[in-house]
């Protein structure tokens, strides 16, 4: 691997642990300005689910649904999420797939683990990472963030947070 | 716990708490309810082609509809004739001609019909082997379908299917006539959503309508809240708050919905209108369900706008959003809530994308409404331990329900008729009376 690649893949990487960070620090809004305005936040509920139109899904958040979901966040009356959950999002195995310097387009695919403490009990989730990313200046911009369990398609219990 | 005493647990108005937490009437009503009723299995369009089969649980009891060759539907248990083993996994596959086992190799039809053991002489001379009828894969004792709805029943008697779903009938039948292909297919997946709560908890909950401007105040006003800041109050809102925006109707809205009641602990919520309402027209579905049906016929289809109807124990459906929760108790404080969702023959894709988002949006173990139900489920399980206080409480409007007739009974929506209305079909179900 050459230096710049080095240097590039730390980037990518910084950027996702950046985005886990602010996750577990509950820093919603930052984390939604990560997105593109038409950015999408997909966690599927089958592993050859081809589209979130005619098939179901845990979470399929664009920038409307994410403003609802992180406004219940903060709502004294969100039940479901009393205490607030816990968590620590752990990424790993971290590639860059694409890296396309004319469209300045990314994707990278990693693998992640999420402990969440709610309900009295942790919970451990884990699966794949697929970012497709946009340069944006010195940074990146998220066009497109797909969690998918290794458990999908198995029992889900109440998950509070993004993945 | 004998007759006498289970009679005394539940009164026309108020329920023992123990119905929910005692692990000795959870399994009688395994038992009982579960092992009587008759409990929903899947939908025609599943097994639509022979050699598909769909496996499912009924209780805790491993089953699978089939279509065989000559295309005939079986509801048979998913259970080896050899030596027991689970035939085929949950969910939907298709064998060809024949199943085979996975153990010792016997080969059956999808019919259930035995058709080859490995040295089958071995038998011979023995009360077991081919022509022997516990040598084959064995149904359950009855099965039918209504409208494309499969259900099977472990009890040989009862009611036929079509007595027992009595007036609850209108609400599949409404939810079918919204196709103008005239006819359902389960489609787009499910979701498996886990409940730390008793079963009851989830179909009363259906048709509690004191509840939801309380504990959807978190997504449905945020949603209005959102929609307004940035889309401004006189826009339409987009679909996906269209669906959560109504979870915050006022008191007078859902008591004004209704509540009806039949045999057998079925009901349903709305009828004239409900949540589901107030969605935007999609004209290219309501050009093709003229086509098909003529205009006088849609209005009097699309007249019928009912919320939840509970088939009860075991299925529950939406038919102006097509999609259905199946109930599947695990253990007395354990439940798993599939929710399915249905194509409407010959509609624009538009209204399958509808009913997807709205399982998205309610139904989604990590969304932004059935968690909050959820959670009241849960806290309902954690308070019920309390021994302060015996009972729970199912006293609103009592006595002040109207009789229709032929068993149908009607209530404005805050009553709690639909709770009675299960209770009583608990007591008769649980007193062993068929
Ligand atoms: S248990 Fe099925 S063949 Fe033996
Ligand atoms: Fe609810």
């Amino acid at each position: 691997m050459s230096t710049a690649d080095l240097a590039r893949h730390h980037q990518v990487s910084q950027f996702l642990f950046h985005e886990a960070r602010l996750l577990d620090e509950r820093r919603w809004d930052e984390w939604a300005d990560l997105f593109t305005e038409d950015g999408v936040y997909w966690a599927p509920a089958a592993h050859d689910q081809p589209d979130a139109d005619f098939h179901v899904s845990l979470i399929h958040d664009d920038a409307l649904l994410r403003k609802v979901r992180i406004a219940r966040f903060a709502d004294p009356n969100a039940f479901a999420l009393q205490p607030f959950p816990r968590t620590a999002h752990l990424i790993t195995n971290v590639m860059i797939d694409e890296d396309d310097a004319t469209m300045g387009r990314l994707l990278t695919t990693s693998r992640f683990a999420m402990f969440e403490f709610r309900a009295d009990a942790q919970r451990i989730y884990g699966g794949a990472y697929r970012h497709e990313l946009v340069v944006d200046g010195e940074d990146f911009r998220i066009v497109r963030k797909t969690a998918t369990l290794v458990d999908c398609e198995g029992l889900q219990e109440t998950v509070g947070v993004y993945f | 716990m004998d007759a006498a005493n289970l009679d005394r647990l539940v009164d026309t108005d108020r329920v023992h708490r123990s119905v929910y937490t005692d692990p000795a009437i959870f399994e009688l009503e395994m038992e009982r309810i579960w092992g009587r009723a008759w409990i929903f299995v899947g939908h025609e369009s599943q097994v639509a082609e022979a050699g598909q089969y769909f496996a499912t649980t009924i209780g805790r009891q491993p089953v699978m509809m089939t279509r065989d060759e000559a295309g005939g539907l079986h509801v048979l248990f998913n259970r080896c004739a050899h030596k027991g083993a689970r035939l085929v996994g949950e969910g939907a596959g298709r064998a060809d001609k024949a199943i085979r086992c996975c153990y010792h190799g016997w080969r059956f039809g999808l019919d259930g019909r035995l058709l080859s053991i490995p040295m089958a002489d071995g038998y011979d001379g023995t009360r077991f082997g081919k022509g022997c009828p516990e040598a084959d894969v064995q149904p359950l004792s009855r099965a039918e379908s209504y409208r494309g709805f499969v259900f099977a029943s472990l009890a040989a008697e009862g009611p036929g299917l079509v007595a027992w779903l009595g007036g609850a009938a209108s609400s599949i039948d409404n939810m079918v006539d919204r196709a103008p292909g005239g006819d359902l297919e389960v489609t787009g997946g499910v979701l498996r959503f886990e409940h730390d709560s008793n079963w009851k908890f989830f179909v009363e909950n259906l048709n509690d309508l004191m509840h939801p401007m309380v504990v959807h105040q978190s997504s449905s006003l945020t949603a209005r809240d959102v929609a307004k800041a940035e889309l401004g109050p006189e826009a339409t809102m987009p679909p996906a708050l269209q669906i959560i925006a109504p979870f915050t109707e006022s008191y007078r809205f859902f008591d004004e919905m209704g509540l009806h009641a039949f045999e057998w602990g079925h009901g349903y919520s709305g009828g004239k209108t409900s949540i589901h309402a107030k969605y935007s027209d999609v004209p290219e579905y309501n050009a093709a369900m003229e086509a098909a049906y003529g205009p006088e016929r849609v209005a009097e289809i699309f007249a019928v706008n009912r919320h939840n109807t509970v088939f009860y124990p075991s299925a529950t459906i939406k038919g102006p959003i097509q999609t259905m929760r199946i109930v599947k108790p695990l253990a007395v404080d354990r439940t798993v809530i599939e929710s399915w969702t249905f194509r409407l023959k010959g509609a624009p894709d538009e209204l399958l994308r509808r009913s997807i988002l709205y399982c998205n949006l309610i139904n989604s173990s990590a969304n932004l409404v059935g968690p909050d139900d959820q959670e009241a489920y849960r806290r309902q399980q954690q308070g019920l331990r309390a021994e302060g206080a015996e009972w729970v409480a199912m006293h609103r409007d009592l006595g002040r329900e109207e009789d229709l007739g032929e068993g149908h009974l009607y209530a404005k929506g805050s009553s709690d008729l639909a709770f009675r209305n299960q209770f009583r079909a608990w007591k008769r179900y649980m007193a062993g009376v068929a």
